[in-house]
């Protein structure tokens, strides 16, 4: 006897599936060709300024090259070269510390404020603190960081001039290894935490007030509200802002090369310190790629999980 | 009719759509694009001088291309003012203009990067300087020949010399005189700057710092190398040369001159040069003198003239800054740098690179020689924002409105120091002047950290020298 099996789905479903799929209209056609036109010159624009310059560096990055003579195949030379530069490996090092306290203080300083100003005030006030926390953003970070190098100098600033009028003692903010990076993440955190801010208060904004008074009616307050109520609701929000945050320190520059060119030492230098000073100082172009390259490819792992993770925590609506 | 069909207003549409995209494609392609030659006075002809952009404001260049355009009519003038922060980061923006194929024909070009353009990018000067000989018998009789030995390179002339500026001691005249000090001997020791020192930062606040120092190439601890008798590199001098010394200056000073500096054997870990590390780190831990990375020329005329610093290595270039600032005349002045085992200065010089990829050679050549002339010069320096390479230009006159009392100083570091030289340089000086700086940074961290971070830089120095650049 055959083993005959029971078809799933009944023979006029097996036929509906079956056939091709209905060839769209016309007018689905060309709402297609539109959409491709509208959409090509961001298509043409990511391949110009962001595909061929990361396939240009993976190549670039097989090549010894000084700008002023030709290019010469060096292979894995860069790589190799690279994994064996102690000031690559520090440059990595600081750069994954900078990523983790920076982006981690930032979030906390944005959802904290962004907790403050939703709540009970008037809206004029609202709309100040608003546009004051997120004014920082919108200057450029190099001048932002050569008036807090002003700010931060251990002899002249007027930092450990206040701090000097309550008797303490002259603090050595950049010209410390313990506490020049702390310097770095504090004025990146200060001149970054507004992007953050305002995607918490758009995503406070969409947490429908039911919610709350319904936590509210179990007898849920203050504190354990938010944990068990509004950060859950927020997860997606957080999602975004810490992807966003990760890239961005992940490429951290202006601050650190400002304010402290890197040290003391290497205390402070990061891997796009490390690729600028390699390429356009050094002239060593194949070697700062395959930094570059090694740059990209943390970028991109530490997106992908953060995605990964996400799906456990991060909850939708 | 089937949906495989086209109506008749679709294929309309489609024929539209077809003709909207050829028309933007033809469009595209026969549209002339902008590139780097669009830029003004590119590729038309005219002969393209990068100069460092924050020295060169808009009336030295008017004075360069309204002056040249007197001279040579017949010749296009364009001057290129490159903003950067510093030299090494003009050179990375020359360097990237040449890979975009837009090369200047003339840079200009400090000490920090002579032997660089000279080995990789630079044409050598000698033929045209042979062949004007008798005109340029003035120009080198006026140039102290130390500076054009430092626009030498293995053996051949790059560049004519229009300034320079030695490490020399400012002094604020104010603070002086609250310390209770007389205005330094031009023969002072090591140890009479360090008593003045804390005599400086007995008599003042808290937030007064003695002695303010920038941590770079020029300035920073090289004139204590050299004072103490040492250098970062080993030092010699390239055969050859004699062409030039024998043919434009007297027996005197052909003594001992070469065909330009060699910088090669790292040394940093010599015992001198942790001498000279040790002292510097025993100013700080006595709060006498800033640290490497607190000191930086940006604040340093602001804190020098209102009185919260009280002396500082600088130039020449120092007058006119100081001046701007609101600094008369008596209220600072200039000492040479201090004797430890020598009295040894450091400088640095500039001048104009004709680079190899310049069609207008002879040209160029024209414009050397144009901004190299004392009148020229003359306008282009009125502000004494450096050191004229021309003796002749130094004069009472010059300095009788804002000082300072002993400018003589500024030229006599050469001629009464007759072996003060060139701050090194070799072509790698881009990865020689980042190990020096980053090194220096946590070998002043204490006394007991110099040694470690010494050994440090010698071996980040070897790897520097061993590539090619």
């Amino acid at each position: 006897m055959t083993n005959t099996q029971i078809p799933a789905v009944r023979p006029q479903q097996q036929v509906a599936e079956a056939a091709p799929a209905p060839r769209p209209s016309a007018r689905e056609r060309g709402t297609r060709l539109l959409a491709a036109l509208f959409l090509a010159p961001t298509i043409v624009g990511i391949v110009i300024f962001t595909v061929v310059p990361i396939v240009g560096s993976i190549v670039l990055s097989l090549f010894h090259w000084n700008v002023i003579d030709s290019p010469t195949f060096a292979g894995a030379a860069n790589y190799r070269e690279m994994v064996n530069d102690s000031t690559v490996l520090v440059s990595f090092r600081n750069t994954l510390v900078f990523m983790v306290l920076a982006v981690a203080l930032q979030l906390l300083v944005a959802l904290t404020l962004a907790l403050a100003v939703n709540g009970r005030m008037p809206v004029w006030l609202r709309s100040v603190f608003r546009s004051a926390f997120f004014f920082p953003l919108i200057l450029s970070a190099a001048s932002i960081s050569v008036v807090m190098k002003y700010l931060f100098n251990q002899d002249f600033g007027l930092v450990n001039w206040l701090l000097g009028l309550i008797g303490i003692a002259p603090v050595p903010w950049l010209t410390s290894e313990n506490s020049a990076m702390a310097a770095v993440i504090l004025v990146y955190v200060w001149q970054q935490f507004g992007f953050s801010f305002l995607l918490f208060v758009g995503g406070l904004n969409n947490i429908p007030k039911e919610i709350h008074e319904a936590a509210s009616l179990d007898g849920a307050t203050g504190l354990r509200k938010h944990l068990s109520v509004t950060l859950p609701l927020l997860s997606p929000t957080l999602l975004v802002a810490s992807v966003v945050g990760i890239i961005n320190a992940l490429q951290v520059f202006e601050q650190p090369y400002v304010l402290t060119n890197g040290g003391p030492g290497d205390s402070t230098r990061t891997v796009v310190m490390v690729i600028y000073e390699t390429a356009f100082e050094q002239l060593r172009f194949g070697e700062a790629s395959a930094v570059g390259v090694l740059l990209f490819v943390l970028v991109m792992a530490v997106t992908a999980l953060q995605f990964r993770l996400s799906r456990r925590f991060v909850h939708y609506q | 009719m089937t949906d495989s069909h086209f109506s008749r207003r679709a294929l309309m549409r489609y024929g539209a759509y077809g003709a909207g995209a050829a028309a933007l494609a033809g469009t595209a392609a026969s549209w002339d694009r902008l590139t780097g030659a669009d830029i003004p006075g590119r590729d038309d002809g005219s002969l393209v001088v990068a100069t460092l952009g924050p020295a060169y404001g808009p009336a030295a260049i008017r004075t360069l291309t309204e002056g040249f355009k007197k001279v040579h009519p017949d010749i296009k003038l364009r001057i290129n003012a490159v903003q950067a922060t510093d030299w090494s980061d003009f050179f990375a923006k020359i360097l990237t203009q040449i890979a975009a194929g837009t090369a200047p024909d003339l840079v200009y070009v400090a000490t920090e990067g002579v032997q660089l353009f000279a080995q990789r990018l630079g044409v050598a000067l000698d033929k045209w300087v042979k062949r004007d000989a008798d005109e340029l018998r003035e120009y080198f009789a006026d140039v102290h020949p130390s500076l054009v030995e430092s626009m030498m390179y293995e053996g051949s002339l790059y560049q004519l010399p229009v300034e320079f500026n030695a490490a020399d001691i400012y002094l604020n005249s104010q603070v002086l005189k609250r310390a209770g000090a007389s205005f330094p001997a031009a023969d002072w020791t090591r140890d009479d700057f360090t008593a003045l020192l804390r005599d400086m930062k007995k008599s003042s606040g808290s937030q007064f710092t003695p002695y303010f120092w920038t941590n770079r190439l020029w300035g920073g601890v090289v004139p204590w190398l050299f004072a103490n008798d040492t250098n970062l590199l080993s030092e010699s001098k390239a055969p050859g040369g004699s062409w030039l010394w024998d043919s434009f200056y007297p027996a005197a000073d052909r003594q001992g001159r070469g065909g330009g500096y060699r910088w090669t054997t790292p040394q940093a870990t010599h015992e001198r040069v942790e001498e000279a590390y040790d002292y510097l780190a025993s100013l700080i831990q006595e709060d006498l003198c800033t640290r490497p990375e607190g000191g930086n020329g940006q604040n340093l005329i602001g804190v020098f003239s209102t009185g919260r610093v009280g002396v500082t290595p600088a130039g020449g270039f120092w007058a006119g800054g100081l001046n701007l600032a609101g600094m008369k005349d008596g209220s600072f002045d200039v000492q040479y740098f201090p004797r430890w085992r020598t009295q040894r200065m450091q400088f640095g010089a500039a001048g104009y690179a004709l680079l190899r990829t310049s069609k207008l050679q002879d040209e160029a050549w024209e414009f050397i020689k144009f901004a190299s002339r004392r009148d020229t010069l003359m306008r282009l320096f009125e502000t004494n924002q450096t050191t004229p390479a021309r003796r002749s230009m130094l004069t009472a006159d010059r300095y009788r409105e804002m000082g300072p009392s002993h400018w003589q100083v500024f030229y006599d570091t050469l001629d009464k120091f007759p072996d003060t030289g060139p701050i090194p340089a070799p072509p790698q000086v881009a990865e020689v002047e980042q190990v020096l700086l980053k090194h220096t940074g946590t070998a002043l961290a204490s006394r007991r950290s110099v040694a470690p971070a010494l050994r440090r830089m010698q071996s980040d120095l070897e790897k520097a020298m061993e590539r090619d650049v």
